[in-house]
């Protein structure tokens, strides 16, 4: 509806105000995110090269293009919320998101998208350069590219919800840096951030297709990649929105109990 | 005055057969708060039990509090640290929920977090900021504009008498980070106002502002209440808040609602002395037989005597010494208060 | 002296108030715990597939985790919870107590925080460190031992020293809350051999965000990789890092006590 449209964009551009006060940091921090898959990129290249140049059904610039796309994707389905939560709520800044006529899941929607306008162009022209540096190599079918779009966006929605969710675990303990590092341990693993899901063991390959963490950044990378079959796109998509369907009952029955607890104790 | 009227809680509202309720802005109707809270053990075993099974402490935060607010009204809501003020006022803007009791707030429930109950207040924290921090205070004026739905004519029209009263002029532009405390708590006031709201709770808005800014803002409150018509319910540790916007107070200590009524009221119930401030050439004479010296400065004495005795003493000192001026006052208010803590507390 | 009584009240405040809630172990225990899990499983994960990256064998790859791990500890123990003290305290005006107290602002600074915890990670870093070193054959000599003990010493002195120059920084550039995160961001790439890396980024983290120092050397010593130019530059960096980060700390401060209000 209209309110909601109007309210992102000046949310937008409160954050893109944020965003320049920070631009510091923010360099810094993309760093971090472009090191990460490219240590696992050269390590992974390094095993295949000694390996006769393929692991699995992975050759070695076939590597370098999985970890550069999956770099992109998870840059766009990436959210923060998690870390802020706890903070929000021991200085009341919680409170005031209460005191307004509107879900706070809002203002953090649009600040996350925001903030990748900003960064997304600026990471994948890294992502080009590194393309360059380590031969990586992309083919694509039109089809790909069609379904890569939702797959994407069910994706990042998917994520999205999941991590606002946990990131309401605050209400219940100030132990979120815990809980935290368990989700980050799944996701790492069972997402193909760490290698591709088709090199791992076999029943790990299983849980992590049951599991939502595949279909928030391995799944839409595998796409792109043209790893999948047209048909194995299509279930996947499915299944995503089957996550999807779930994550969004869970934000609000999280949510709402959330709520109930902090107007209970307060802070 | 018996000992007995001072330490029955004073509050009209609690009778029966009180004003109908559809003229009141607020209606509070018993409310209690207790807070459970989990005690910490020390020792091994007693933090392993601790994991499985943890004591539960009861605390109670306010026990049936009852009061009303006509619309336009402003109301103090005084009480020490703790005494349930901040609580009240997190339960009338829907943050907690009550254990016990009935609120209703324009004919809302306020806990129910209705949408078009939260359009209607404002919450102002003195300790807290809802301006975000590192923009300017006007983007986050616009922020407001939206989620409020205020139309574009009205917030610039409401923009321009905030900026006016609150003489916002070169703040809007700087980021919040770079104003003084006083600066700040203006453009938070004036962003708490933006959609006119029509019940106001404002919990300590003065803290930690010199005497100046305070003066300033206590002028803005009456005066926005004045061209406005806004319900305001405020706390203060400061009396002189108190005393230059409320005509009404309510105290609370405790949990417990000790006072409604006028300040005067109040004041008139809890005050047994008087003070008597007399001029003299020096500070030599012994004046101890009049009543308890406070203080003497250049010869200026500063008296307490019990208010029965004010005109006997005042007859005999005028009568005894050379006195070039006399000045008869009420206590400090601070006085009075914590007299009313201290009787209550007996 | 009293650098000695310093530390020793500084420990005893930080540990008091952590150790009032003994569920803090358990809970930490557990984090710890789960941060080696990820390194062994994706190491574990690897070596399914081959026996040997870029010439090291697993198990000195193990050890290079362990130290990985025992250094982390180490950093995230003694030297990054004061200097993120610092900048914090440069921000919200807190500073202004530590300039007037009669002992040096640099070693208060330091050792004016520890993250109690973190002794965990030391404990499981070099738990794995010898048992990888067993795993290996036992076949360490004295002189590489020592040599191992200097290249941890010297690491650490560098990382202190670097540590020390990115949160004097904080005193011109106020906004960049998160400036000791480059290190930690680059630090992840400290869990492989640097070998294994390009030029460019090799040399980065080298000589610009001195990772190698911290892991990678220190474990070449053990693996008899460690030439005497490296061992060399290793000594010299630490020496001179350390002095240069003084002065550039001496720097900082005069130019906070002239703009300060």
């Amino acid at each position: 509806m209209k309110y909601l449209f109007r309210l992102y964009i000046q949310q937008f551009k409160t954050t893109f105000a944020m965003m320049f006060q920070y631009r510091a940091s923010l360099v810094i921090w993309m760093i971090g995110q472009v090191l990460e898959p490219l240590v696992y990129l050269i390590v992974w290249s390094t095993v295949s090269n000694g390996n006769g140049g393929s692991v699995g059904n992975y050759t070695t610039t076939a590597f370098a293009s999985y970890f550069i796309v999956l770099m992109l994707v998870n840059q766009f389905t990436y959210t923060w919320v998690m870390y802020d939560y706890e903070y929000r709520i021991r200085e009341g800044m919680l409170s005031f998101a209460l005191l307004r006529p509107v879900h706070p899941i809002h203002s953090d929607v649009a600040d996350n998208i925001m903030s990748k306008a900003i960064t997304l162009p600026i990471l994948t022209v890294i992502a080009i350069g590194l393309g360059f540096a380590f031969h990586a190599s992309l083919a694509v079918t039109p089809w790909m590219v069609v379904l890569f779009i939702p797959g994407l966006l069910l994706a990042f929605a998917l994520r999205f919800l999941l991590e606002w969710t946990l990131a309401q675990a605050a209400f219940w303990t100030t132990r979120v840096n815990a809980i935290n590092q368990i989700y980050f341990f799944l996701l790492l693993f069972l997402s193909g951030q760490i290698a591709p899901l088709s090199l791992l063991p076999h029943p790990i390959q299983i849980a992590a297709k049951i599991l939502p963490f595949y279909w928030t950044i391995g799944f839409p990378t595998e796409l792109l990649l043209g790893r999948l079959t047209f048909v194995g796109t299509l279930e996947g998509i499915g299944i995503q929105i089957a996550w999807l369907l779930v994550s969004l009952a869970l934000v609000r029955v999280v949510w709402r109990a959330g709520v109930k607890v902090y107007s209970a104790v307060g802070q | 005055m018996s000992s007995e009227d001072k330490t029955k809680p004073y509050n009209p509202s609690s009778r029966q057969g009180n004003s109908p309720v559809t003229n009141l802005v607020i209606h509070i109707q018993g409310l209690s708060k207790t807070y459970t809270v989990n005690e910490q053990e020390e020792g091994a075993k007693a933090t392993m039990r601790g994991i499985f099974h943890r004591k539960k402490l009861e605390v109670p935060a306010l026990s049936d509090i009852s009061f009303d607010l006509a619309p336009g009204e402003i109301v103090g809501f005084l009480g020490p640290n703790g005494a349930g003020k901040t609580t009240t006022l997190k339960m009338l803007s829907g943050l907690l929920h009550p254990t016990s009791g009935d609120a209703t707030v324009l004919g809302y429930t306020p806990w129910k977090r209705e949408k078009a109950y939260l359009q209607q207040i404002t919450l102002v924290m003195g300790q807290r900021a809802q301006l975000v921090w590192d923009i300017p205070a006007i983007n986050s004026f616009e922020l407001n504009r939206v989620i409020y739905r205020i139309p574009l004519d009205d917030y610039q029209r409401i923009l321009k008498e905030l900026t006016e009263l609150l003489e916002l002029g070169p703040l809007l532009t700087k980021p919040v980070r770079n104003l003084s405390l006083g600066e700040r708590m203006k453009c938070e006031i004036a962003a708490a106002l933006l959609h006119r709201p029509k019940v106001v709770f404002l919990d300590e808005p003065t803290i930690g502002l010199d005497v100046t800014m305070q003066r300033r803002i206590r002028a803005f409150i009456a005066e926005y209440n004045q061209r406005f018509g806004a319900t305001v319910l405020m706390t203060s540790h400061y009396m002189a808040d108190v005393a230059a916007l409320c005509k009404r107070v309510v105290v609370i200590h405790h949990g417990r609602l000790l006072f409604n009524g006028e300040l005067a009221l109040l004041l008139q119930k809890f005050t047994s002395h008087k003070t008597i401030v007399i001029q003299l050439g020096e500070c030599q004479a012994d004046l101890k037989i009049y009543g308890e010296v406070l203080s003497c400065e250049d010869g200026r004495y500063t008296l307490r005597v019990p208010k029965a005795d004010t005109a006997r003493i005042t007859e005999r000192l005028l009568a005894d010494l050379p006195v070039v001026d006399l000045l008869v006052e009420d206590p400090p208010i601070e006085e009075v208060i914590d007299r009313v803590f201290t009787e209550w507390n007996q | 002296m009293n650098y000695l009584r310093l530390i020793r009240v500084f420990f005893r405040i930080n540990v008091a108030g952590e150790l009032a809630y003994r569920i803090n172990f358990f809970i930490n225990l557990f984090q710890s715990i789960l941060g080696l899990g990820t390194a062994l499983a994706g190491f574990a994960i690897i070596f399914s597939f081959t026996n040997s990256l870029g010439g090291w064998k697993p198990d000195e790859i193990l050890a290079l985790v362990g130290v990985y791990v025992l250094i982390g500890g180490i950093i995230r123990f003694a030297i990054q919870p004061g200097m993120e003290q610092l900048i914090q305290s440069v921000r919200d005006g807190t500073f202004d107590f530590t300039l007037t107290k009669p002992e040096d602002a640099q070693l208060l600074t330091s050792i004016g925080r520890i993250g109690i915890w973190e002794i965990i990670n030391i404990g499981l870093g070099f738990v794995l460190l010898i048992i990888a070193l067993v795993r290996l054959g036992g076949r360490i000599g004295g002189l590489q031992a020592i040599e191992f003990l200097a290249m941890l010493l010297a690491g650490s002195v560098i990382i202190y020293s670097f540590f020390l120059i990115l949160t004097t920084l904080a005193f011109w550039l106020v906004r960049v809350e998160n400036i000791l995160t480059i290190f930690q961001s680059m630090y992840e790439a400290g869990r492989w051999p640097i070998s294994l890396y390009p030029g460019w980024l090799r040399y980065g983290l080298t000589f610009v965000i001195p990772v190698a120092f911290a892991t990678t050397i220190p474990v070449e010593a053990l693996t008899g990789r460690l030439n005497w130019e490296t061992l060399l530059i290793a000594l010299i960096l630490a020496v001179g890092l350390f002095a240069a980060s003084r002065a550039f700390w001496k720097l900082g401060l005069r130019h906070y006590s002239g703009t300060s209000a």
